[in-house]
């Protein structure tokens, strides 16, 4: 079987990632853990290969694989904006701009989808629990307390 | 209990909103964040929070047809258990479809009564403390 970049990138369109513990490939914007990425794709039982050699494989076909930080609180960068979690939050959110998420920590998405019933569905899967639900506005106008009068 | 404003992506620089993560019934694991709208008369939902939390809305105290953002919405007010800043109480909701907001509104009948709120917004929080007597409601279908 042979994987390239675009079947990877295909073979994900509509997936939900699930959680990542600690290591994770960044595809279409995403976070994904490996194994999942290449468990999908190949059919392989998880059991049968490594986070690092699946971190490996995506690696080699060009995908950015890290792994998750903990976070210095408190210390927004220097001259930054003076936000409450100095802009993290914003640049965390930015990408699902019109969806439904997930937050864990203030400025991390745990999970985005198009829907509040697949964001619900997805924290009871995996047993996660989100500090909070939302769709992210695209708009100011869904932004604001435009309340019936 | 004290919430830092949400920061939301906006065109120029990030936007700033008073929000509080809102627990709909027994639905722990998916707070939902909800803008604090001192303007607003009463709470504000959309309707797809009612079926995901098992609120049924087949016998509303009340049914109106709303203008929201110039969008015409039906709601439908029933009473659930909210919890708030590990606070649990029971207060009217009118569950909107369609929905046009990211978040659900709380306004002052179900929510206001309830809580003592401060806001600064010179340094971007929100507290929410529950009040000690909260004053009896009002007849929802007035709100």
């Amino acid at each position: 079987m042979t994987l390239d970049r675009g079947a990877v990138e295909r073979g994900l369109d509509g997936v939900l990632p699930e959680p990542v513990r600690e290591h994770y490939v960044i595809v279409g914007g995403r976070r994904f853990p490996p194994k999942q990425v290449v468990s999908l794709l190949t059919g392989l039982d998880r059991a049968d290969f490594t986070t690092h050699q699946a971190r490996r494989v995506l690696k080699r076909l060009g995908f950015v694989a890290a792994r998750k930080q903990r976070r210095t609180v408190g210390t927004p960068p220097a001259g930054g904006p003076a936000l409450p979690h100095g802009g993290r939050q914003a640049a965390a959110l930015a990408p699902y701009v019109g969806r439904w998420v997930a937050l864990g920590e203030p400025d991390e998405v745990l999970v985005a989808a198009n829907t509040a019933r697949e964001v619900v569905a997805w924290l009871a899967r995996h047993e996660q629990r989100a500090s909070g639900i939302f769709r992210v506005p695209s708009s100011a106008a869904e932004a604001e307390g435009l309340a019936p009068r | 209990m004290r919430f830092p404003f949400l920061e939301l992506p906006g065109e120029r620089q990030a936007l700033l909103r008073p929000v509080v993560p809102v627990q709909i019934e027994d639905l722990e694991e998916a707070p939902l964040l909800c803008l604090l709208d001192s303007g607003a008369t009463a709470n504000r939902l959309s309707a797809e929070l009612a079926e995901l939390a098992g609120v049924s809305l087949d016998s509303p105290l009340a049914v109106d047809e709303l203008a929201v953002a110039g969008l015409r919405t039906t709601g439908r007010c029933v009473r659930v258990d909210l919890t708030v800043a590990s606070h649990r109480f029971d207060a009217p909701v009118w569950f909107c479809d369609p929905w046009p907001f990211g978040f659900g509104l709380l306004g002052q009948e179900g929510f206001f009564r309830s809580f003592r709120v401060t806001f600064s917004a010179a340094h971007d929080w929100v507290e929410c403390s529950p009040e000690r007597s909260a004053a009896p409601g009002r007849d929802p279908r007035r709100s």
